[in-house]
Formats: C-alpha cells, structure tokens, sequence
C-alpha cells in the first residue's frame, strides 16, 4: 500500500465516523425538539424554577433560536466539552460523568476481557477438539447468547451472593482489589451475552480456517499441533474476529445501564437511567452523546486495524 | 517382478526413498466400509524420478499422503509404506513429526492454497527448518539461498513479502524452495503443475526435474498427464480405481502400453497425434474403487474385457518392458 | 406478505423432521403465546390481586404454583398475563421494521446510484447507534410507557432488515430470469412486487426472528429499568424488577422465574429462527 492511498483511506474512514457522531448529535439534540409541547416544560418538568432560569435554560438549548442555530450552539458547547447543568443535581454534566466513568471504565474492560478470553477459549477448542466439545460449546453458546445481562444479574445475585456469599450485593468497593471484587459479578452478567456470541463466531471462524488446505500442508512439513494452531489457524482467523470483536465490546458500554441499575453501582450508565426517569434531559443529551463517540471510536479503531492485521484485506478494496 | 522379493526386501527398505508393498486403505467399518485403495505396490529408489498416473479419484493422492503417514479421518491402512527406512504406518506421531521434518516433503498442487496468505514467505521457507531446531538466522539464510536456487530474483525482498503479491508459478517456485529446504530424501510432487497458466507448467517441472537430479533426491510425480509422466520420469505407475494396473518404464510406456486403460489414456491425449480430430475420450467414466465391478476394475470400460476378466482381480505379470495386470496385455501391444 | 406463504410451504419439510431442538423451540413459544392469549381463561388467580399474608410463598405451594411474589401476588398468573406485553410489544417493532426495511432495502436496490448510497449510509448510521440508547432517549422525550420505545426499536431495527434485504435483492436482480421480465416489458414495480420479494421471504423470516428476539430483550431491560410498561401493567422485565428486593431476602423464586421465561423465549426465537434461516433460503446474511 502506497502512502497516499493509505492516506487517503484513513481520511474515509476518519469522515465516515465524523458523520455518524454529527448525524447522531443531531438526533440527539432534535429529540429534545420532539417533545410534545413546550419542551422547556419538559426540561423543567416538575421543577419548580424562576422565570429567570426558565429564560436560562431557554436559552442554554437555543429554544429561542431555529433548530439549526441552536443546534450549533449546543454542539459547539458540547464540543469545548460543556455538556450543560444537570437539573437534578445542578452540577455541570461532565463532571457528573467523569466523576462515575472510572467505574463503568473499570466494569467494561473487566467485562470485555472475561468476555474475550473466555470466549476465544471456548471456541478455539471446540473447534479443534469438535465431537462433544463442540457440541457442548454450542448449547452453552446459545443459552448464553439470550441470557439478557438483568437476567445474568439476578441468577448471580441469587446464587453467589445471596446463595453463597461469596461476592458482595451493590457497591462498587473501595481500592482496586476490592473494587474488581465488587465488579466481578457485574462483569460476568454483562460479559455473558457477549461471551456466547463470541464463543459461537469464534468457533465457526476457527472451524473454518482448520479445513483450510495450508494447514495440512503445515502438517505435512511435520510443524507441531500447537504450533499449527497457533501460527495457521488463530493468527488467520484474527482479522475477521476482531471486527466482532469491536463491535460486541462497543455493545458493552449501553449494557452498563442495565447492569449497574442491577447491582446498585454509581456509574455512567445508572446515571443514564435515572436521568432518563428524572428527564433530567441535559444528562441524557450528555451521556448518549458520549456513548455514541465511543461507541463510532471502538468500531472504527477496529476497521483501521484490518490492513495491519490481514495483509489480504488491501486499503484500496476494504469491504465491511 | 513387483510382487514377491521376499529375499530383497530388506536390502531395498534401507536402499530406496519409498517403499510402498500392498498398501490398502479403506474409510469407516463393517457395513459402510468403502476401499479407497487396494494393493498397491510402488518403491522409488534414490535419485529416481517415479510417475504416478491416473484419473482423478483412481487413489494416486491418496498413495502420495500415506508416504507422509497422512491418512484420511476415519480410514484405515493395511499394508506397509517405508520412507528411507521409517515404517510409516507404525510410526507414532513424534517419529511421524520427524520424519515429515528431515526426510520427505510435499509440494501441493495448489500454491494458492497451500501456503498460508497471511504469513510472508521467508516464514514459509523457514518454518519447516525451524520446526527441526534449525536457528532463525541460518534458517534466513538457507532460505535465501534456495529461493535463489529456484530462480526467484531478489530472494532477500521476496521473503518479506507475502504470497498475494506472487504469481502462481513463482509461488510454486517458492513452495518448491519450501519442500527443498529440509533436505529430504524424498521429494512427493502432489500435481505441481495443475493449477498453473500452461506456459509456466513446462518452467515448474523443468525446476523440479533440475533439483531433484542435483541433489539425487528421489521425486515421486503424481499427475493426470501420462504423456508428461512418460516423458520425464525413469519408470512410471499407472493407477486405476485404487489398484495400480501396470508399471513401465517411461519411454516403453509410451512407444508400448500394455494395459488397455494405459492405452486408453494414451490415445485419449492430443500430443499423441497431434491432430485434435483425433482425440477419443476414454469410454465411460472414470471409477472409484468403491464402485468399480468385481475381478478387473476396467473391464466395464474395457473394449477387450470377456468372462474371464470377471473372474479375479489380474495379477501382475511381465509383458515386455512392463508389469502389468492383465490377462491379454498381448492384444494391448503385440 | 400473502405471496411469500406458497413459496415456502412449497419447500417446508414435515414438522417431524425437524431437529428435536427446533420442536422443542416451537412447542416453548407456542405455548408461551397460547398462554398469553387466554390468560384471563388459563391464569389460577388475578395478577393484581395482592395477599400481604400470603407473600414470597415459595414454587410448589398449594394454589401457587410458582409461588407468590412479595405482595403476594400469584407468580404463574402474572407471567401468562405478563407474556401479553413481552411478546407484542416486540412483535410490533418487527412489523414496523419489517415492513420500513424491506421498503428501503427494495428501492436502494433497485434504485442504484445516489438513492442507493443515501439510504445505505443512512441505514449504516442507524446502525451504528445503539438501539437501547435510542429508546431510552425517546424515554426521556415522551415518558415511560411503551409505544414510543417501541417506535424507536422499529427505527433501530430497520436497517437490521434493510440491509440483508438490499443486498438479497441484489443479488436475485441480476440473475438472467429478472432481466428476462424486463425484456418482456413488465414494469419495474410490478417484476420488484411479483419476482422479487418471494425471493427475499427466507431471509426476511430469519431477519425478523432475530430482531425479534433483540427487540424483546431490548423491551424487557427496558421495563427491567423502570422506563417500560407502567404499573399495573406488568411484562417479565417489570416483574424481574419489583422481585429483586426479594432475592436479597433469600426468595429469590419470584425473580428467577420470569428471568427463565425470557431466557427460554430468546433461545427457543434464536433457535427457530435461525433453522428458518438456514433450511429456507440457505443464503447468509450480507453485512
């Protein structure tokens, strides 16, 4: 790959991704539009507020400009990172955020990693093993795929912490070996879809580059089994898992809602959902923005990542 | 002349590069069972080159693996295969592992395939001599040395390069380059040419033929193309449904086949006359040993088969320059 | 719709036949739903009637047969009416999503140029935000309830179906026979509406049996979060959520079973439907 074709291809990718977290900041600034009636009504709603900070708040979401004046405005704001006040705990939003994205930080990369590692496991030797293995890996694959992370949560509860007392209810712990006590569970009920979803594509990505011609042949030059499964099967398979790969730990970041409502954990997403039942909107507006940021991010990282990872994926003819 | 040297078989298990005696293959048991091949005997000598011809299903891939101990899934070998010595068949998997890394290697018929496209190809070459020990560096260096001996200019620059970035009959060189790298005793050309463009096929066999007479390796050729397998090889094995039917020379199997189906095949090939007009296919269609009739496998696609060929399976015996199987190889080449 | 159904009970083999998996998946959801349907006629008690005395009885016990929640409300009841809301809340977003996704799928593809590139990239975009970010946001806008989410999951969904169905209808477009129709002077929509769809039916069931499958998942957690159904309207997910207090108890029955429920029902609709996928149209999804 020349440079300049490389150049110009990351400029794609780069722009694609831009236009997606503009398209997506328009939606989400425009959902506040939608509100039926006066949205400041809504913004406010319950609140007992001053004509003045009524004014304010009219003014802070450009509801007295067009959508398209105010829509710049909020952005350009949200770009110099001022996401807005809060109306329930009138405090700056991103410093409600950052104050609680240490721990679902913490919770989506234990969760990811549990996720990854047990995944790939479990694929790659009910693919190299098959028989019963594979058979095995397949009902676990399934039933984990449609376990929905409350679901997870409530059986953990039920049996580890209420059951066995092995693992703490809520909280989220203090210091960092108290703190991935605390998250354990959590991490397992978030990481259990995405487990089987990785164990099944996994397994099937596997599978497939097994049957491949070159690794008789690597057999037949008298290379190792570990060797030939290592340097053959998982290296090639690399490419096409990571893009799932990408794409289920993007999912991660929605499920931290769920998942920290369920064990009583002060992060991002439990601060998302009860914003959502407040209508405490400028949070709302604030976190969905950063989720979705992170959300193009970790998709289009991992589109980047393709060329460098597969030699046969060229920058000129990437397909998705 | 193939069938019993009960006094010389010692003497040519150490002598030859492969020795092959009434090896039998057959998938699965009881009922299901399916015969893959059957009785079939081969030896090539060192610093011989053998042609092993045949049909496409007639087995000869198969009987190139079994060399390497690569046995389908599920199958069952009965028989004996003696690579330099190492009885195949009864060798464990570590003893397999060695003697696939220091005696015999493979090249494949599809270069594409059978080279792994995300890895460059210094990792190709060198992956075999590093499965022995071999240390990285001098494993480079080898491998540069024998991507110049198979005509690859820039041995250097085509190692760190990967295998979509060469053509067909450059990346056979390569894989050629690959099997060489061991120094094996016993080189198994798995049809090398079959899946190149036509004007690269005659460079390839030409580069094996060149190395393999260089290093006195002993070179099994498998091919469909008997006119190719006549023209470079000492002696030749012609296959049909699992058995091997007749075993010549490579000219005398040319100017006098003595099977019908060697026949057959012959007349079947356009070089042969030199006029397209002529060609005749060979009638019917070809069969597996799983399906072919009872005593001679031909005999259904056999203009000169009657009762008698119904009776066994032929037994090889002499006719002029060839070992043959069967009955009236008189009427084939008088 | 109706023109798809021939085409494929032409190719339906026996239910017998079946792996015992898919029966048992089938049988699991058509129970589910019969138990819905007729809950007012099936339930043993009303979902809504409360016995303090009664409360967290555990499974097994006389009259309960699932046990009793923490106001003492039947378990097994409240699921059957409970299925009402799981099941057509979801059964809504694929409808809605089914038919916007075909629709866009079907004019891209047969558009080409720009209106294709528009409304890929479109489809693209949607794609890429998360569905269940969406429906809380629309949460946010409207209140909790579950119509407007479900409106969301629809416009979430729909290039989940779009997608496949453009590129399907790629494909099939530019076999001989469709060209053939063209030459013979039938009209674009006419050869689209008649050839076309029939075409894409397999792989239109396998799409919807799994967005169908998300959606409930989606609705569930929803409700699980306070922002779906609200009281005294009650699906799996809002159950789950007012018995979580009881797992902390040591009663954890109450929650267990209406988790179970959706547990079984994603299965048994990922089950059937990628056998559907598989045994109908054999043909992968095109993403």
């Amino acid at each position: 790959m020349t440079a300049r074709a490389l150049a110009a291809w990351l400029g794609k990718r780069a722009l694609g991704a831009v236009l997606t977290i503009v398209l997506a900041s328009v939606l989400i600034y425009g959902a506040l539009r939608l509100v039926p009636g006066d949205p400041v009504l809504a913004l406010t709603a319950g609140r007992r507020l001053t004509p003045d900070q009524i004014e304010a708040v009219r003014h802070r979401y450009g509801l007295d400009q067009g959508f398209v004046r105010g829509y710049l405005s909020w952005a350009g704001d949200a770009l110099r990172l001022d996401l807005g006040t809060s109306l329930n705990y009138q405090t700056g939003v991103s410093t409600l955020i950052s104050g609680r994205l240490g721990v679902s930080g913490l919770l989506i990369a234990y969760s990811a990693v549990l996720a990854v590692l047990f995944g790939s496991v479990v694929a790659l030797v009910s693919a190299v093993r098959g028989g019963l293995a594979d058979r095995a890996a397949t009902v676990l694959a399934s039933v984990t795929t449609a376990t929905p992370p409350f679901v997870a949560a409530i059986v953990l509860l039920s049996v580890f912490s209420v059951g066995l007392g092995w693992f703490p209810a809520t909280g989220a712990g203090t210091g960092l070996a108290d703190r991935l006590w605390h998250l354990t569970l959590p991490a397992v009920a978030m990481a259990t879809a995405t487990f089987g979803v990785l164990a099944r594509v996994g397994n099937a990505a596997f599978a497939e580059e097994l049957r491949r011609e070159h690794v008789e042949v690597a057999r037949s030059r008298g290379v190792g089994g570990a060797a030939v499964v290592r340097r053959h099967v998982v290296r090639n398979a690399l490419a096409p898992l990571l893009t799932v790969i990408g794409l289920l730990v993007a999912g991660l970041f929605v499920a931290t809602a769920i998942v920290e409502t369920a064990f009583g954990l002060d992060g991002v997403g439990s601060l998302l959902v009860s914003s959502v039942s407040r209508r405490d909107f400028p949070v709302v507006q604030g976190v969905g923005l950063v989720a979705v940021v992170l959300f193009v991010a970790v998709n289009t990282l991992t589109d980047l990542a393709l060329p460098f990872i597969d030699p046969r994926v060229t920058v000129g003819g990437l397909g998705r | 002349m193939l069938d019993d040297k009960p006094a010389g078989e010692e003497a040519t298990t150490r002598r030859d590069a492969l020795d092959v005696a009434r090896l039998g293959l057959t998938l699965g048991a009881g009922d299901g069972a399916v015969p893959l091949l059957a009785d079939v005997t081969l030896r090539v000598g060192r610093g011989e080159t053998v042609g092993l011809v045949g049909e496409s299903g007639s087995g000869k891939s198969l009987t190139a693996r079994a060399a390497l101990g690569m046995v389908p899934r599920g199958a069952r070998a009965t028989g004996r295969v003696t690579v330099s010595g190492v009885d195949v068949l009864a060798a464990g998997r570590r003893a397999l592992r060695d003697l696939r890394r220091t005696r015999a290697s493979m090249v494949f018929q599809d270069p594409r395939a059978s080279i792994n496209p995300v890895r460059r190809v210094g990792d190709y070459l060198t992956e075999g001599l590093r499965a022995r020990g071999t240390p990285a560096g001098a494993a480079a260096e080898r491998a540069r040395e024998l991507l110049g001996q198979v005509g690859i200019a820039d041995p250097a620059g085509a190692m760190r390069r990967f295998p979509h970035q060469f053509s067909g009959g450059m990346l056979q060189r390569v894989m050629i380059a690959g099997a060489l790298s061991t120094e094996p005793e016993l080189l198994l050309a798995d049809e090398p040419t079959t899946a190149l463009d036509v004007t690269t096929q005659a460079e390839v066999v030409a580069l094996l033929k060149e190395m393999q007479r260089a290093r006195g390796t002993g070179m099994l050729f498998v091919t469909h193309d008997l006119d190719l397998a006549a023209a470079i090889c000492d002696r030749v094995y012609v296959m049909y449904a699992g058995r091997i039917v007749e075993e010549a020379p490579g000219r005398a199997l040319f100017t006098a086949p003595a099977h019908p189906y060697t026949r057959a095949l012959l007349e079947a090939s356009p070089s042969a006359h030199g006029d397209r007009v002529a060609i005749k296919a060979v009638a019917g269609r070809p069969r597996a040993l799983a399906e072919s009739p009872s005593g001679c496998s031909f005999r259904d696609r056999c203009p000169l088969a009657d009762d008698r060929c119904a009776e066994a399976v032929p037994a090889h015996r002499t006719h002029r320059a060839s070992a043959v199987a069967c009955l009236r190889p008189e009427l084939v080449s008088p | 719709m109706t023109l798809t159904i021939p085409a494929l009970r032409a190719r339906r083999p026996g239910f017998r036949r079946r792996p015992l998996g898919v029966r048992f998946a089938a049988a699991f959801l058509v129970l589910v739903a019969a138990t819905g349907l007729l809950a007012p006629v099936l339930a043993p008690h009303s979902p809504d009637t409360t016995s303090l005395l009664n409360s967290l009885a555990p499974p097994g016990t006389a009259g309960h047969l699932l046990g009793t929640d923490s106001a003492g409300r039947d378990v097994l009841s409240r699921l059957m009416y409970g299925a009402r809301f799981s099941l057509i809340a979801p059964l809504g977003v694929v409808l809605l999503a089914g038919v916007a996704g075909t629709a866009i799928g079907l004019l891209a593809a047969r558009a080409g140029g720009w209106v294709d590139a528009v409304l890929s990239r479109g489809m693209d975009i949607v794609f890429s935000f998360p569905s269940l970010l969406l429906a809380m946001l629309v949460v946010a806008v409207f209140g909790p309830g579950l119509t407007a989410p479900v409106c969301a999951l629809a416009v979430s969904y729909t290039p989940f179906v779009g997608r496949v169905v453009r590129n399907v209808a790629i494909q099939e477009g530019a076999r001989p026979y469709m060209e053939g129709y063209r030459v013979m002077g039938f009209g674009e929509a006419w050869v689209t509406l008649r050839h076309l769809l029939p075409n894409i039916a397999p792989v239109l069931v396998a799409q919807s049996a799994l967005s169908f499958g998300y959606a409930l998942v989606d609705l569930a957690s929803l409700s699980y979060l306070g922002l779906g159904v609200r009281p005294p309207d009650a699906d799996w997910g809002s159950m789950i959520s007012q018995a979580q207090s009881a797992i902390l108890q040591g009663s954890p029955w109450s929650a267990l079973a209406p988790g179970l429920v959706v547990l079984l029902t994603v299965v048994s609709v990922n089950v059937l439907g990628g056998h559907l996928g598989g045994s109908i149209g054999g043909k992968k999804e095109g993403t």
